[in-house]
Protein backbone atom coordinates (compact mmCIF):
# COMPACT_ATOMS: atom_id res chain seq x y z
CA UNK A 1 0.00 0.00 0.00
CA UNK A 2 2.93 1.97 0.90
CA UNK A 3 4.26 2.15 -2.54
CA UNK A 4 1.43 2.81 -4.21
CA UNK A 5 0.92 5.93 -2.15
CA UNK A 6 4.45 6.83 -3.34
CA UNK A 7 4.04 6.71 -7.08
CA UNK A 8 0.92 8.24 -7.23
CA UNK A 9 2.95 12.22 -8.07
CA UNK A 10 6.23 12.46 -9.25
CA UNK A 11 8.01 15.91 -9.39
CA UNK A 12 10.12 16.35 -12.77
CA UNK A 13 12.87 17.89 -13.41
CA UNK A 14 12.79 17.85 -17.08
CA UNK A 15 11.37 17.76 -20.27
CA UNK A 16 12.47 13.89 -20.63
CA UNK A 17 11.09 12.96 -17.03
CA UNK A 18 7.87 14.19 -18.15
CA UNK A 19 7.74 12.68 -21.32
CA UNK A 20 8.75 9.43 -20.36
CA UNK A 21 5.89 9.96 -17.35
CA UNK A 22 3.26 11.07 -19.91
CA UNK A 23 4.27 7.97 -21.63
CA UNK A 24 4.04 5.85 -18.68
CA UNK A 25 0.33 6.67 -18.21
CA UNK A 26 0.25 9.58 -16.19
CA UNK A 27 -1.82 12.47 -16.25
CA UNK A 28 0.45 15.76 -16.58
CA UNK A 29 0.14 18.43 -13.29
CA UNK A 30 0.42 21.92 -14.10
CA UNK A 31 -0.62 24.46 -10.84
CA UNK A 32 -3.68 22.53 -10.38
CA UNK A 33 -6.26 25.04 -10.27
CA UNK A 34 -8.42 22.91 -12.68
CA UNK A 35 -7.75 19.28 -11.58
CA UNK A 36 -7.92 19.82 -8.11
CA UNK A 37 -11.69 20.81 -8.51
CA UNK A 38 -12.50 17.19 -10.00
CA UNK A 39 -14.27 16.29 -6.66
CA UNK A 40 -16.14 19.10 -6.63
CA UNK A 41 -17.44 18.30 -10.04
CA UNK A 42 -18.21 14.73 -9.22
CA UNK A 43 -15.13 13.65 -10.91
CA UNK A 44 -12.52 11.45 -9.43
CA UNK A 45 -8.74 12.80 -9.62
CA UNK A 46 -6.27 11.09 -11.71
CA UNK A 47 -4.81 7.89 -10.15
CA UNK A 48 -0.88 8.73 -10.91
CA UNK A 49 0.25 12.47 -12.41
CA UNK A 50 3.33 14.18 -13.22
CA UNK A 51 4.36 17.75 -12.04
CA UNK A 52 5.80 19.86 -14.98
CA UNK A 53 5.96 23.03 -12.47
CA UNK A 54 9.71 22.41 -11.70
CA UNK A 55 11.00 22.52 -15.10
CA UNK A 56 13.24 24.98 -15.32
CA UNK A 57 12.92 25.08 -19.31
CA UNK A 58 8.93 24.94 -18.98
CA UNK A 59 9.20 28.43 -16.84
CA UNK A 60 10.70 31.03 -19.11
CA UNK A 61 9.61 33.84 -21.31
CA UNK A 62 12.40 34.81 -23.48
CA UNK A 63 12.26 37.46 -26.19
CA UNK A 64 13.99 35.71 -29.63
CA UNK A 65 14.49 37.82 -32.81
CA UNK A 66 11.47 37.02 -33.98
CA UNK A 67 9.34 35.78 -31.52
CA UNK A 68 8.44 35.72 -27.83
CA UNK A 69 8.49 32.35 -26.22
CA UNK A 70 6.15 31.48 -23.15
CA UNK A 71 6.88 28.39 -21.52
CA UNK A 72 3.89 25.71 -20.57
CA UNK A 73 4.77 26.36 -16.69
CA UNK A 74 4.80 30.29 -16.40
CA UNK A 75 2.12 31.24 -14.36
CA UNK A 76 -0.72 34.14 -15.31
CA UNK A 77 1.45 36.01 -12.80
CA UNK A 78 4.28 35.60 -13.85
CA UNK A 79 3.72 36.04 -17.56
CA UNK A 80 1.92 39.67 -16.69
CA UNK A 81 5.28 40.51 -14.91
CA UNK A 82 7.49 39.32 -18.10
CA UNK A 83 5.71 41.44 -20.61
CA UNK A 84 3.82 44.21 -19.28
CA UNK A 85 6.57 46.38 -20.97
CA UNK A 86 5.86 44.63 -24.01
CA UNK A 87 3.16 47.59 -25.25
CA UNK A 88 1.98 45.31 -28.47
CA UNK A 89 1.13 42.51 -26.60
CA UNK A 90 -1.36 44.34 -24.18
CA UNK A 91 -4.00 41.71 -25.33
CA UNK A 92 -2.27 38.66 -23.78
CA UNK A 93 -0.91 40.32 -21.10
CA UNK A 94 -4.80 41.58 -19.92
CA UNK A 95 -5.89 37.91 -20.91
CA UNK A 96 -3.53 36.88 -18.04
CA UNK A 97 -3.80 39.65 -15.48
CA UNK A 98 -7.38 39.75 -15.29
CA UNK A 99 -8.69 36.15 -15.35
CA UNK A 100 -9.68 34.13 -12.23
CA UNK A 101 -8.33 35.66 -9.18
CA UNK A 102 -5.14 37.12 -7.70
CA UNK A 103 -4.81 33.43 -6.07
CA UNK A 104 -5.61 31.64 -8.82
CA UNK A 105 -3.45 33.45 -11.41
CA UNK A 106 -0.32 33.13 -8.64
CA UNK A 107 -0.70 28.94 -9.65
CA UNK A 108 -2.10 28.58 -12.85
CA UNK A 109 -0.27 28.12 -15.84
CA UNK A 110 -0.72 29.01 -19.06
CA UNK A 111 0.02 25.46 -20.34
CA UNK A 112 -2.81 23.86 -17.81
CA UNK A 113 -5.08 26.53 -18.97
CA UNK A 114 -4.73 25.30 -22.92
CA UNK A 115 -4.89 21.96 -22.03
CA UNK A 116 -8.13 21.56 -19.76
CA UNK A 117 -10.42 20.59 -22.56
CA UNK A 118 -13.49 21.13 -21.08
CA UNK A 119 -12.31 24.62 -19.86
CA UNK A 120 -14.52 26.86 -22.42
CA UNK A 121 -13.70 30.13 -20.63
CA UNK A 122 -10.27 30.13 -21.22
CA UNK A 123 -8.57 33.77 -21.77
CA UNK A 124 -5.26 32.24 -23.30
CA UNK A 125 -7.02 30.67 -26.04
CA UNK A 126 -8.70 33.86 -28.16
CA UNK A 127 -5.48 35.79 -27.24
CA UNK A 128 -3.49 33.72 -28.64
CA UNK A 129 -5.13 33.56 -31.51
CA UNK A 130 -5.28 36.81 -32.42
CA UNK A 131 -1.83 36.79 -32.08
CA UNK A 132 -0.96 34.08 -34.75
CA UNK A 133 0.93 31.65 -31.86
CA UNK A 134 2.16 28.46 -32.17
CA UNK A 135 2.04 25.30 -29.58
CA UNK A 136 5.09 23.62 -28.78
CA UNK A 137 4.56 19.85 -28.12
CA UNK A 138 7.27 17.10 -27.00
CA UNK A 139 6.02 13.57 -28.37
CA UNK A 140 7.67 10.63 -28.12
CA UNK A 141 9.19 11.27 -32.15
CA UNK A 142 9.93 14.45 -31.17
CA UNK A 143 9.16 18.08 -31.11
CA UNK A 144 6.13 18.94 -32.57
CA UNK A 145 4.35 22.33 -33.76
CA UNK A 146 1.19 22.99 -33.90
CA UNK A 147 -0.62 26.51 -35.10
CA UNK A 148 -2.84 27.22 -32.17
CA UNK A 149 -6.45 26.63 -34.28
CA UNK A 150 -5.59 22.95 -34.72
CA UNK A 151 -4.10 22.36 -31.45
CA UNK A 152 -7.61 23.42 -30.00
CA UNK A 153 -9.32 21.64 -32.57
CA UNK A 154 -7.12 18.44 -32.03
CA UNK A 155 -6.23 18.72 -28.16
CA UNK A 156 -8.65 16.22 -26.52
CA UNK A 157 -6.60 13.50 -28.85
CA UNK A 158 -3.25 15.02 -29.54
CA UNK A 159 -2.36 15.28 -25.29
CA UNK A 160 -2.70 12.13 -24.19
CA UNK A 161 0.39 11.42 -26.03
CA UNK A 162 2.33 14.56 -26.19
CA UNK A 163 3.78 17.44 -23.54
CA UNK A 164 2.91 21.00 -24.08
CA UNK A 165 5.89 22.50 -23.77
CA UNK A 166 5.27 26.14 -24.18
CA UNK A 167 4.19 28.71 -26.93
CA UNK A 168 5.29 31.21 -29.60
CA UNK A 169 3.76 34.61 -30.50
CA UNK A 170 5.40 36.30 -33.55
CA UNK A 171 6.89 38.95 -32.94
CA UNK A 172 5.18 40.95 -36.14
CA UNK A 173 2.05 41.36 -33.49
CA UNK A 174 1.86 45.06 -33.76
CA UNK A 175 -1.30 45.78 -31.20
CA UNK A 176 -3.41 43.27 -29.42
CA UNK A 177 -6.12 44.03 -27.40
CA UNK A 178 -8.57 42.11 -25.08
CA UNK A 179 -12.18 42.32 -23.67
CA UNK A 180 -13.78 39.60 -21.33
CA UNK A 181 -17.70 40.18 -19.48
CA UNK A 182 -17.73 38.33 -16.41
CA UNK A 183 -21.15 38.59 -14.95
CA UNK A 184 -19.44 39.99 -11.46
CA UNK A 185 -16.97 43.05 -12.43
CA UNK A 186 -14.16 40.36 -11.81
CA UNK A 187 -13.39 36.74 -10.20
CA UNK A 188 -15.63 34.85 -12.28
CA UNK A 189 -15.85 32.70 -15.85
CA UNK A 190 -16.68 35.03 -18.57
CA UNK A 191 -19.87 35.03 -20.37
CA UNK A 192 -17.89 35.96 -23.54
CA UNK A 193 -14.16 37.12 -24.40
CA UNK A 194 -13.32 38.90 -27.71
CA UNK A 195 -9.66 39.24 -28.69
CA UNK A 196 -8.22 41.28 -31.30
CA UNK A 197 -4.67 41.82 -32.87
CA UNK A 198 -2.82 43.12 -35.94
CA UNK A 199 -0.42 40.95 -37.00
CA UNK A 200 1.69 41.81 -40.29
CA UNK A 201 -1.01 44.32 -41.28
CA UNK A 202 -3.66 42.05 -40.90
CA UNK A 203 -6.47 41.83 -38.43
CA UNK A 204 -7.18 38.81 -36.39
CA UNK A 205 -10.24 38.55 -34.35
CA UNK A 206 -11.32 35.74 -31.90
CA UNK A 207 -14.19 34.75 -29.76
CA UNK A 208 -13.83 32.91 -26.19
CA UNK A 209 -16.10 31.31 -23.89
CA UNK A 210 -19.20 31.04 -26.50
CA UNK A 211 -18.64 28.50 -28.17
CA UNK A 212 -16.97 24.81 -26.56
CA UNK A 213 -13.91 25.85 -28.18
CA UNK A 214 -12.55 29.39 -29.17
CA UNK A 215 -12.43 30.25 -32.42
CA UNK A 216 -11.23 32.93 -34.96
CA UNK A 217 -14.21 35.47 -36.50
CA UNK A 218 -12.99 35.49 -40.03
CA UNK A 219 -16.69 36.42 -41.03
CA UNK A 220 -16.07 39.63 -39.74
CA UNK A 221 -12.28 40.08 -40.37
CA UNK A 222 -12.75 40.15 -43.71
CA UNK A 223 -15.86 42.63 -43.76
CA UNK A 224 -13.01 44.45 -41.93
CA UNK A 225 -9.77 43.96 -44.06
CA UNK A 226 -8.90 47.02 -45.73
CA UNK A 227 -11.24 49.21 -43.74
CA UNK A 228 -10.25 51.82 -40.86
CA UNK A 229 -10.91 50.57 -37.93
CA UNK A 230 -14.04 52.61 -36.04
CA UNK A 231 -15.59 51.03 -32.99
CA UNK A 232 -19.30 51.87 -34.14
CA UNK A 233 -18.99 50.74 -37.30
CA UNK A 234 -17.42 47.38 -35.97
CA UNK A 235 -19.80 46.72 -34.24
CA UNK A 236 -22.61 47.08 -36.32
CA UNK A 237 -20.96 44.48 -38.59
CA UNK A 238 -20.13 42.14 -35.96
CA UNK A 239 -24.37 42.26 -35.20
CA UNK A 240 -24.97 41.60 -39.08
CA UNK A 241 -22.34 38.59 -38.94
CA UNK A 242 -22.56 36.61 -35.99
CA UNK A 243 -22.16 33.57 -36.50
CA UNK A 244 -21.49 31.94 -33.02
CA UNK A 245 -23.97 29.11 -31.58
CA UNK A 246 -23.44 30.13 -28.27
CA UNK A 247 -23.70 27.22 -25.57
CA UNK A 248 -25.61 27.51 -22.69
CA UNK A 249 -23.90 27.66 -19.12
CA UNK A 250 -24.25 28.09 -15.44
CA UNK A 251 -23.23 31.61 -15.63
CA UNK A 252 -25.48 32.64 -19.00
CA UNK A 253 -27.78 31.00 -21.42
CA UNK A 254 -25.97 30.99 -25.26
CA UNK A 255 -28.23 33.24 -26.59
CA UNK A 256 -26.98 36.44 -24.01
CA UNK A 257 -22.89 35.07 -24.97
CA UNK A 258 -23.78 35.64 -28.96
CA UNK A 259 -25.70 39.06 -27.67
CA UNK A 260 -23.24 40.89 -26.04
CA UNK A 261 -20.48 39.99 -28.90
CA UNK A 262 -21.21 42.90 -30.49
CA UNK A 263 -20.48 45.72 -27.61
CA UNK A 264 -17.46 43.72 -26.52
CA UNK A 265 -16.42 43.96 -30.44
CA UNK A 266 -16.93 47.80 -29.85
CA UNK A 267 -15.09 47.76 -26.62
CA UNK A 268 -12.59 45.93 -27.83
CA UNK A 269 -11.68 48.01 -30.77
CA UNK A 270 -11.90 51.13 -29.29
CA UNK A 271 -9.32 49.17 -26.83
CA UNK A 272 -6.92 48.07 -30.25
CA UNK A 273 -7.27 51.57 -31.27
CA UNK A 274 -6.12 53.56 -28.02
CA UNK A 275 -3.30 51.26 -26.96
CA UNK A 276 -5.49 50.22 -24.18
CA UNK A 277 -7.24 47.03 -23.07
CA UNK A 278 -8.71 45.87 -19.65
CA UNK B 1 5.83 9.75 -1.05
CA UNK B 2 6.85 12.27 2.03
CA UNK B 3 6.30 16.04 1.63
CA UNK B 4 8.18 17.94 4.17
CA UNK B 5 7.90 22.20 4.39
CA UNK B 6 7.95 24.91 7.19
CA UNK B 7 4.52 25.17 8.75
CA UNK B 8 4.13 28.50 10.59
CA UNK B 9 7.84 28.41 10.92
CA UNK B 10 7.76 24.32 12.23
CA UNK B 11 8.80 21.45 10.11
CA UNK B 12 5.73 19.32 8.75
CA UNK B 13 6.11 16.36 7.06
CA UNK B 14 3.44 14.60 5.23
CA UNK B 15 3.35 10.60 4.62
CA UNK B 16 -0.08 10.78 3.09
CA UNK B 17 -1.76 11.01 -0.41
CA UNK B 18 0.46 13.78 -1.77
CA UNK B 19 -3.33 14.70 -3.80
CA UNK B 20 -4.35 15.68 -0.70
CA UNK B 21 -5.43 19.49 -0.55
CA UNK B 22 -3.50 21.51 1.74
CA UNK B 23 -7.07 22.74 3.14
CA UNK B 24 -7.78 19.04 4.40
CA UNK B 25 -4.39 18.61 6.18
CA UNK B 26 -4.83 21.68 7.57
CA UNK B 27 -7.99 20.97 8.89
CA UNK B 28 -8.11 17.52 9.61
CA UNK B 29 -4.63 16.38 10.61
CA UNK B 30 -3.23 19.76 12.16
CA UNK B 31 -6.48 21.22 13.53
CA UNK B 32 -5.84 24.64 12.15
CA UNK B 33 -9.82 25.59 11.85
CA UNK B 34 -8.65 28.93 11.36
CA UNK B 35 -8.07 27.88 7.25
CA UNK B 36 -11.95 27.53 6.18
CA UNK B 37 -12.76 24.96 3.60
CA UNK B 38 -15.91 26.36 1.76
CA UNK B 39 -16.09 26.67 -2.08
CA UNK B 40 -13.49 24.33 -2.84
CA UNK B 41 -12.63 25.39 -6.15
CA UNK B 42 -10.81 28.81 -6.11
CA UNK B 43 -13.57 31.04 -6.31
CA UNK B 44 -14.59 32.42 -2.78
CA UNK B 45 -11.15 32.43 -0.85
CA UNK B 46 -11.72 31.44 2.80
CA UNK B 47 -8.73 29.07 2.16
CA UNK B 48 -6.27 31.82 1.85
CA UNK B 49 -3.49 30.85 2.66
CA UNK B 50 0.38 31.92 2.13
CA UNK B 51 2.81 29.67 0.41
CA UNK B 52 6.01 31.28 0.28
CA UNK B 53 4.81 34.79 1.16
CA UNK B 54 2.45 34.51 -1.35
CA UNK B 55 -1.48 34.16 -1.03
CA UNK B 56 -2.74 31.15 -2.58
CA UNK B 57 -6.03 28.61 -1.97
CA UNK B 58 -5.74 25.80 0.02
CA UNK B 59 -8.54 24.17 -1.41
CA UNK B 60 -6.62 23.83 -5.28
CA UNK B 61 -3.08 22.90 -3.72
CA UNK B 62 -1.88 19.76 -3.41
CA UNK B 63 0.24 18.44 -0.41
CA UNK B 64 2.78 17.29 -2.47
CA UNK B 65 3.60 20.11 -4.23
CA UNK B 66 4.87 21.75 -1.25
CA UNK B 67 8.01 20.28 -0.42
CA UNK B 68 10.70 22.52 0.77
CA UNK B 69 8.33 25.37 0.53
CA UNK B 70 7.32 27.71 2.99
CA UNK B 71 3.62 27.57 4.65
CA UNK B 72 1.61 30.53 6.46
CA UNK B 73 -1.97 30.06 8.20
CA UNK B 74 -3.98 32.50 9.79
CA UNK B 75 -2.95 30.85 12.95
CA UNK B 76 0.82 31.76 11.86
CA UNK B 77 0.45 35.28 10.39
CA UNK B 78 -1.90 36.17 14.00
CA UNK B 79 1.18 35.70 15.86
CA UNK B 80 4.36 36.24 13.53
CA UNK B 81 2.72 39.08 10.51
CA UNK B 82 2.34 42.73 11.84
CA UNK B 83 0.27 43.68 8.57
CA UNK B 84 -2.09 40.59 9.64
CA UNK B 85 -2.59 41.89 12.87
CA UNK B 86 -3.62 45.75 11.43
CA UNK B 87 -5.67 43.97 9.56
CA UNK B 88 -7.70 41.70 12.19
CA UNK B 89 -7.65 44.75 14.74
CA UNK B 90 -9.46 47.33 12.39
CA UNK B 91 -11.87 44.67 10.79
CA UNK B 92 -12.92 44.36 14.57
CA UNK B 93 -13.02 47.79 15.47
CA UNK B 94 -15.36 48.91 12.06
CA UNK B 95 -16.88 45.54 12.99
CA UNK B 96 -16.73 44.15 9.48
CA UNK B 97 -16.69 40.66 11.06
CA UNK B 98 -20.00 38.67 11.19
CA UNK B 99 -20.10 34.82 10.34
CA UNK B 100 -16.38 34.84 10.33
CA UNK B 101 -16.34 32.28 7.38
CA UNK B 102 -14.19 35.05 4.65
CA UNK B 103 -12.41 36.58 7.25
CA UNK B 104 -9.00 34.67 7.77
CA UNK B 105 -8.94 34.22 3.85
CA UNK B 106 -9.62 38.47 3.53
CA UNK B 107 -6.51 38.71 5.90
CA UNK B 108 -4.34 36.31 4.78
CA UNK B 109 -4.64 37.94 1.34
CA UNK B 110 -4.68 41.65 2.22
CA UNK B 111 -1.82 41.79 4.26
CA UNK B 112 0.58 40.81 1.80
CA UNK B 113 -0.90 43.70 -0.48
CA UNK B 114 -0.85 46.15 2.59
CA UNK B 115 2.75 45.57 2.77
CA UNK B 116 3.25 46.28 -0.66
CA UNK B 117 1.21 48.58 -1.73
CA UNK B 118 0.76 51.50 0.77
CA UNK B 119 -0.29 54.29 -0.95
CA UNK B 120 -3.35 52.04 -2.65
CA UNK B 121 -6.97 53.97 -2.69
CA UNK B 122 -10.23 52.46 -2.69
CA UNK B 123 -10.27 50.61 -5.91
CA UNK B 124 -7.13 48.98 -5.66
CA UNK B 125 -8.26 47.41 -2.23
CA UNK B 126 -10.56 46.17 -4.35
CA UNK B 127 -9.19 44.42 -7.00
CA UNK B 128 -6.78 43.22 -4.16
CA UNK B 129 -10.36 41.66 -2.64
CA UNK B 130 -11.22 40.07 -6.06
CA UNK B 131 -10.87 36.44 -5.07
CA UNK B 132 -12.70 37.00 -1.33
CA UNK B 133 -15.82 36.74 -1.27
CA UNK B 134 -17.97 37.72 1.84
CA UNK B 135 -21.95 37.25 2.24
CA UNK B 136 -22.65 39.08 5.59
CA UNK B 137 -21.40 42.66 5.98
CA UNK B 138 -20.79 43.94 2.68
CA UNK B 139 -17.64 44.38 1.21
CA UNK B 140 -17.53 48.63 1.97
CA UNK B 141 -16.72 48.13 5.36
CA UNK B 142 -14.12 46.15 5.21
CA UNK B 143 -12.74 48.36 2.51
CA UNK B 144 -13.43 50.87 4.79
CA UNK B 145 -10.77 48.63 7.74
CA UNK B 146 -7.88 48.09 5.14
CA UNK B 147 -8.30 51.88 4.67
CA UNK B 148 -7.92 52.41 8.23
CA UNK B 149 -4.45 50.48 8.21
CA UNK B 150 -3.40 52.24 5.10
CA UNK B 151 -3.64 55.49 7.30
CA UNK B 152 -2.16 54.28 10.06
CA UNK B 153 0.86 53.13 8.23
CA UNK B 154 1.10 56.45 6.80
CA UNK B 155 0.96 58.31 10.49
CA UNK B 156 3.54 55.66 11.96
CA UNK B 157 5.79 56.30 9.17
CA UNK B 158 5.91 59.69 9.41
CA UNK B 159 4.50 62.64 6.86
CA UNK B 160 6.00 62.59 3.15
CA UNK B 161 8.48 65.95 2.78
Amino acid sequence: MHGIVEERLIVAETIEEARDALRQGRAVLAGGSWVMRAPVRGQALPERLVSVGRIAALSRVEVEENEYVIGAAVTHFALTEALRDVPQLTGLVTAAATSANPAVRRVATLGGNLCCVDFAASDFAPALLACGALVYLETAQGPATLPMAEFLARRAEVLPRALLTGVRVPRSVRASAHQRLPMRKAGDYPVAIVSMAICGGELHIAVGSVEPIARRWTVLEQALDGRTLNPERAAELAATLNDFKGRDGIEADGWYRREVLPALVRRCTAALLSGESK
Amino acid sequence: MSTTFQLNGETCRFDGDPMTPLIDLLRCQRFMTGTKAVCREGFCGACTVNVEGEPVLACLRPVGLLEGLSVMTIEGASRYDAEAQLLQAAFERVDAVQCGMCFPGMVMSLSKFLRETPRADRNAVKHAMVGNICRCTGYERIVDAVMECLAEAHSAGGADV
